[in-house]
Order: structure tokens, then sequence, then C-alpha cells
């Protein structure tokens, strides 16, 4: 058994502080806001005036609304709307009280501050500004030269001084009866001479209806920039595009709609384009007595180290920090004089900028870094920092204090260092190699081709003796064939041979054999057994010349008959040999 | 009689203009022919402490067909001299390219480097660039190709020759085949660190100051300042559409604008 009296005893005070506080700090998440459907309107007309609640809270009431100039109430309780959300744990109520007013006189109204009561706390939302037109003054609507839904850029300063930060709403306009289901941005849109940002917004874009020239347009923010003007002079924003899809639905109250006219579906793509923007730019005024890092917008500057005592060697960081509104992304590195003894790195920055609340805002920090090189006390000297107020028009001055560090000897540093190195180089004199820079591409050396094409000539060459080779080997009657006049050579050769040993019939037997040898191993005849007319018959159906098979002829009987005859003389025979091998050489042709 | 006179003499005039004439061509051609004469002209100059008068010669040289290391160090000299630490640093660069002069080059480096109050921070390249890097540097791609090309022709020798000689077959046919890859990989290798060399040149930063900027324009974001003697990389493609600019990598990462007034490229 765990026994928890006493722990529960000592603890229970902390409990108590805890839920005494909790709703405290949780009604500080409230949010009251007030909103009106349209913010210029026609006498008579209705306009729906929203008072919304939300956060964590337990109890509301319900806002104090007393009578507003130029309206009447058109019912005197509200509409109201509950929504509870948990998100993350966290629970959230959504209150809305909705009022119908009408309106009463033409003149410009406020709605002024709405007094709720949550959780004991009275909150009070902003006053609203709306105008109330008489239509029968209003200006004639006919002719409405605009199109039924246009797009435009609407900057926020049209005379601004460069660096300045300028919002730039992307606006679509559109009557009523037109229906926009979506929209898509075409890409590219530079704006040139501009440093831009694009501003977050985390609501879905809410339209709001206005009056142009007497006629109703509903008007919706779809994008938001920041846009900061690099330089001076007459700069022009250049035109934004985008791609609606829209839908004309059935309004019988909007007669001068015509812009879907004629097509049969009711649904379109539509591609909108703004006019271009020329905005006059004022470049900064001059400035001498302190040193701006072209900060233009409401800044706060400080200055700090990171340690007041270093050894020799250590690192050391000056840290400037530039927190405020204005064009954060623009501002460059203040400069510090520094004393003498310290080696300065290449400093870090670092930028955090915040785009949400429909601005530019953040925080810029530089570390310089530096490294002593010598033991003693520092001093970084006081710094006048300004940056420029567009709401002022006019420089305000930030003093830095000095910063001070001491830097002591380290023990375990070597005595020399870089800087006590001395230049005791001697320039080359007398007689120098002089050569010609060379910056020729690779492939116009000659070695490199030969170098290339070697290899493939060598694997073409070697590849064909190599196929000859395994041919020799395993096909027998193309070996034949190829060594047939190698073979009849040789025996013709043996024929002469005979001859002068006076072996005169051996002699012709050789003859005979080198012709039918050949014939036999180029036409892959058996190697025995044929015929002299076989052979004959043999180059007679390969159509070789019939006077060449006469001369073969004659051979071949010549060497079968010579055993008969008693005197023949050794150039006989070799005149027969010389035929021979004419004949052989014929066949090398024809065959 | 005196017309005679006055025809000789105008003859001594015409002949001794002539003669300091092609005197005047003779030498001005010669110290282009031969750039040691001219070096040597400078060098007195340079030992008598017109440094100067010395570097107006050495630039003639510079803009000539021939180099010499030995030049680009008595060029580094001078500029030392002259407290001109930035251009000492480039021809102390372009000296140490030279085997006659590496040495000294590099000693003059260091004491260079040693007196620039700021130090740029070094983020080590990849190991691919440093190989790459040392490869161009230390071998060059011209010698890389023939090496590339002498070991593919041996392999595939070596692969042929199995074709006819049964001698250790699978050994010889295994080895050259390596062999002719590999050399087939140089060949490309040689190629890339021919292509990397003509993309992009080394460059240092001769001025007090400069910024770096996002953009190729004066007016716009400063990404980082540059500060005499600070070493670039140059990348000759991107930076070819801009004139007058140059597109860098600085030595601690960054990547950006700088104009090419500001530097001197390797």
């Amino acid at each position: 058994m765990i026994r928890t009296g006493k722990v529960v005893r000592r603890l229970w005070p902390l409990f108590l502080i805890v839920f005494a506080f909790t709703p405290r700090s949780a009604a500080q998440n409230v949010e009251v806001e007030a909103t009106v459907s349209e913010t210029q309107i026609y006498t008579g007309e209705r306009v729906s005036l929203s008072v919304r609640i939300s956060g964590n809270f337990k109890e509301v009431q319900r806002p104090d609304l007393s009578d507003i100039d130029g309206f009447s109430f058109l019912n005197s309780s509200p509409s109201v709307s509950r929504q509870y959300s948990i998100i993350n744990g966290n629970a959230s109520y959504n209150y809305s009280y909705s009022y119908i007013l009408v309106a009463q006189q033409t003149g410009d109204y406020r709605i002024p501050p709405i007094a709720v009561t949550v959780d004991g706390e009275i909150y009070r939302t902003d006053p609203i500004e709306v105008s109330v037109i008489n239509r029968s003054t209003s200006p004639d609507p006919k002719p409405d030269p605009r199109d039924d839904i246009f797009l435009k850029l609407e900057v926020s300063d049209e005379q601004p001084v460069t660096g300045q930060q300028l919002i730039t709403n992307l606006t679509l306009y559109f009557k009523s009866g037109i229906e926009v289901r979506s929209y898509q941005l075409v890409p590219g849109w530079k704006a040139e001479g501009f440093w831009k940002e694009e501003l977050i917004s985390k609501e879905r874009p809410q339209s709001e209806s206005v009056i142009l020239d007497g006629v109703r347009f509903r008007k919706a923010r779809l994008l938001q920039y920041a846009l900061f003007p690099t330089k001076s002079g007459e700069l022009t924003i250049s035109p934004f595009e985008i791609v609606v899809s829209v839908r004309k639905t059935r309004s019988f109250d909007d007669p001068l709609s015509s812009f879907f006219s004629g097509f049969g579906s009711n649904e379109q793509r539509v591609n909108l384009l703004t006019d271009p923007v020329t905005i006059d730019v004022e470049g900064l005024p001059p400035i001498s007595d302190a040193s701006t890092v072209g900060a233009v917008g409401s800044f706060n500057f400080e200055r700090s180290l990171n340690t007041r005592t270093a050894m020799v060697g250590e690192t050391i960081e000056i840290s400037t920090t530039i927190k405020g509104s204005g064009n954060i992304p623009l501002i460059s590195k203040p400069d510090y004089e520094l004393p003498q003894g310290l080696e300065i790195y290449d400093p870090q920055e670092n930028t955090s900028i915040n785009r949400d609340n429909q601005r530019i805002s953040g925080t810029k920090t530089y570390t310089d870094i530096v490294i002593p090189r010598k033991p003693g006390n520092y001093s970084i000297p006081e710094e006048k920092l300004v940056y420029f107020n567009p709401a002022s028009g006019r420089y305000v001055t930030e003093t830095l204090p000095p910063l001070n560090f001491s830097v002591r000897r380290n023990p375990d540093a070597d005595i020399t260092s870089p800087a006590s190195l001395s230049f005791d180089i001697k320039p080359v004199t007398g007689l120098a190699t002089w050569i010609q820079p060379e910056d020729r591409p690779l492939t116009a050396r000659w070695w490199f081709w030969a170098g290339i094409l070697l290899p493939a000539i060598i694997i073409g060459v070697a590849y064909r003796q190599k196929i000859y080779r395994d041919r020799m080997r395993s096909d027998r009657s193309f070996a034949r064939s190829e060594q047939a006049g190698q073979h009849a050579e040789e025996r013709l050769q043996q024929a002469i041979r005979y001859s002068d040993q006076e072996k005169i019939k051996e002699a012709y037997n050789s003859l005979h054999k080198a012709l039918t040898g050949f014939i036999g191993d180029k036409l892959d005849l058996p190697e025995a057994g044929l015929s002299d007319h076989q052979y004959l018959s043999e180059l007679d159906s390969r159509g070789v010349d019939s006077e060449t098979i006469r001369k073969i002829r004659m051979l071949l009987n010549k060497s079968a008959t010579i055993s008969y005859a008693p005197d023949v003389s050794h150039d006989y025979l070799k005149s027969h040999v010389g035929l021979a091998e004419e004949m052989i050489n014929q066949l090398k042709e024809e065959l | 009689m005196n017309r005679r006179n006055k025809d000789n003499a105008g003859a001594v005039v015409g002949g001794l203009l002539m003669l300091l004439l092609m005197a005047v061509l003779t030498s001005h051609s010669s110290a282009q022919s031969n750039p040691q004469l001219l070096f040597d002209r400078a060098n007195e100059k340079l030992q008598a402490g017109q440094y100067q008068e010395a570097l107006a010669d050495y630039k003639k040289l510079v803009t000539g067909r021939e180099v010499s290391g030995s030049l680009f160090l008595n060029m580094a000299i001078s500029y030392v001299e002259l407290d001109s630490l930035g251009m000492a640093k480039y021809y102390f660069l372009k000296a140490r390219q030279f085997e006659e002069t590496e040495e000294r080059a590099e000693a003059g480096l260091e004491f260079v480097n040693s007196q620039f109050a700021r130090q740029s921070a070094v983020l080590p390249k990849l190991p691919w660039e440093q190989a790459v890097n040392w490869l161009g540097e230390q071998i060059g791609s011209a010698a890389l190709l023939g090496i590339g090309i002498f070991l593919l022709n041996a392999g595939i020798i070596g692969y042929v020759i199995t074709w006819f000689i049964p001698y250790r077959e699978k050994l010889i046919r295994i080895t050259g085949l390596s062999t002719a890859i590999l050399g087939l990989l140089i060949v490309l290798t040689s190629f890339y660190v021919h292509y990397v060399d003509q993309r992009y040149s080394r460059a240092v930063m001769v001025h007090r100051e400069a910024a770096v900027m996002e953009k190729p324009a004066s007016e716009g974001p400063v990404i980082s300042r540059a500060y005499e003697g600070y070493t670039f990389t140059i990348d000759h493609k991107r930076s070819g559409n801009e004139a007058g600019w140059c597109y860098i990598r600085m030595s601690n990462g960054v990547y950006g604008w700088i104009r090419k007034d500001d530097i001197r490229i390797l």
C-alpha cells in the first residue's frame, strides 16, 4: 500500500496556485473582432455587423450595443452561432453575434468600439468606418468602362523612399452575379528594381463590397507582398497575371453584367492581368555624422561580446542584432573600427523574417569573428548607427556603447607567430626558362586520335586473324582450299629436284600430283581414287576456261605417258613445271 | 663645291638616320623576339628599387607569347615592395605553377598571407572536388590522357595476345581487360579534369574590399564582403552572360557575384 497523504498535503498549495491562475492565463488568449459585410452602401440598404469572440473562455456576455449614428437595427436581438473545437488538446470557443443594420442617412459614419465582457473582463473591438451614399446622387453607373472582373495591384505608398516597405495587394474586383470558383497564379512575375517578399495570410481570401464610380463590386485580396525599392527614380511594377475560374450566377439585379453573354457554358477560365504600376521612389537624404546600414523602417540595434576575457588565439564574437520591421533582408553589416592586433574573419549572418501581420519584420544578427594575436586590453569604440523612419521622414540615430575586453597570453602557444615572418625572397635574375602557355583542347593533339584509333585497328586485324585461324582448324575443306597452292608449289619443286636427280618418271609423277592435288584441294574432292577425266570434268562443271582445261589435260596426259618417252631432258620438264605453275595461278583466280 | 659638300653632308645625315632607325627597330624587334633582354632590363630596375618601372617592363612581357615562372615571381616581389599584397599574392600563385619557382613562391605566399588582416574562413571542398583539383594541378589533363591511352592500348594488346598465344590465357586476358578498362576510365577522367579546368578558375581579390552580391548588379542584397587576398573559384560558364561580373564560390562556401575589376583570374 502506498501512502500519499503527506505528499498531497504538501502539494495542495501548488495545485491551488495553478488552478487560481489558469482561467486568467486562458482568458489572455481571447480575441474579439467586429466586421461588417460592406463598408460602402446606399441609403436604405442593409449591412451585416458581426462580433466574433474566440479563444479559451468560460463565460461571455452579449455585446453591449448602443445606438449607432446613421443606422437603425432591423432586429434588436442578434443571431448567435457557437462553435467548440479542441486543437492539440486545447479547447477553443467561437461565438458570433450578427446584427442587421439599415443605413438611414448619407454620410461617413463610424461604428464605435463594441464592448464585450468575457470571463468578467471587458474587451473592445476596433472601430469601423462605413460610408453611406445616396443612390439618387451617386454617379451614373452608365456607361461603365470597367470589365465585369478585373485585377489590380494596390500599393500602400506611391511616393516612397529607397528601401521603404511597400505593402502591395493583389486584389480581384468582380461584379455581383459572378462567382469566383478558383484562381491560379501564373508564375514568372518579376518586380524589377524591388526586393520582394510574399506576406503570409492565415485566412482564406474574403470578399467585401465596394462601390466604384457608382457601380457595386466585390473585392477580394488574393495575395500580399512587401516590396522594397532598391534604387531611386521612377520604377514600374510589371503586370501580374492570374487565371480565374468564374461562373455566372443568375442575378436579376445586375443588368449591366454582360461579360459572359453569348457563352454556351456557364463556367469559364479567364486570364486577368493587372495594369503596370509606376512609383516615384525618392532617394534617402544624405547623412554624414553616423554610419548607415541601409535600414529603412523601425528598428532597434544592439551589440554584445561573447566574452570579456580571452587568451591569445581564442575566438571572440561581436554580435550585432538588428530587430524591428522594415527592409530586414536588405540591411548590410555595420563596419566597426576594430583595434590593431586582431585577426578578422568572415562575419556570420543570421536572418529571421516574420511574414505575418501584413508586414515584414524580424531580426538580423551579424557576428564578427576576431582572434587576438597579442595580449592586452582592447576597446571597440562607440558606434552610431542610423536608420531612416519613413513614418517620420527622418533618420533615427542609435548609439552602440563601446565594448571592452582583455586578452592574456596563452602559455601553451608557440613563441613565433605567422605575423613575425620576414620577407627575404630574392628575385630571379639571369637566364629564365620561357615557355609558351598551351591551352589546346585535348582532342587537338594528334596522338590522342592515334591512341584512340590504334586499339580499334588492333582489335579489327586481330579478330580477323583469329576467325581465319579458327576456321583453318575447324573447317577441313577450307583449310585444304587455303593450303592448296602451297602444297602444289611444294610438289612442283619436288618435281624439279627429281629431274635434277634424273628421276624423270618420279618428277612427272610429282607434277601430276601437284595438279590433281591442287584441283582436289580447291574443289574439296576426295584425295584419292579419282581419274584425270573426273578432275577435268569437275573443272568444266565449275566453268573454268576451256583453254585452261585443255592445257591441264595436256599436262596430265604428258605426265601419264612420259614413262614411255626415252629422251626427256631436264629443260623439257622445267617448261612443263612452268606451264603447270601458270595453270595453277589461272585456277586460283577462277576457283 | 659648296653644293657638293651639302650633298655629302645630306648623305651622311641620311645614313646616320637610317642607322639609328635600324638600331631602334632592331632593338625593339629583338626585345620582342627575345624576352630575356627585356627581363634582364626589368630585373636591373627591380634591384635598383625602381619597382614601378620594373613592373611596367614585366607587364610588357606578360602580354607576350612567352612567360616564365621567374617573371611572375619577380612581379610578385615588386608588388610586395609596393605594398600591393593582393596583386603580390596573385603573381605568387602564378609563379607557384612553375617548377623552377615553386618553392620560392610558396614562401612568398606564406609571407603575404600572414600580412592580411582579414582572413577568410575555409569550408573544405568535397573529396571528389579535391581529387579533381589535385589531378588537374599535379598531373594535368594532357598527361592523364596520355597515361589513359597507353594503358588502353596495352590492355587491348594484352587481351588480343591471348587469342593467339595460349600461355596463362585466363590471367593475361583478365589483366588486359582490367588494364584497358582502367585506361578508358583515366581517359574519361582526363576529359572531366580538362572540362573542370576550363570551366573553373581560381581568382584573387586585389582591391581592399568589395561586396559579394546575390545578383550581378550593384544594387541589391549583399551576400558577403570580400577583402584583399581572398581567393575564389570562378565559374566561367555562369559568368559568361554577365559582362563585368563573375560568379564565384568563396572559400567559406558562399556563392555570389563580384565585379571582375576587383579580382585577378589565374
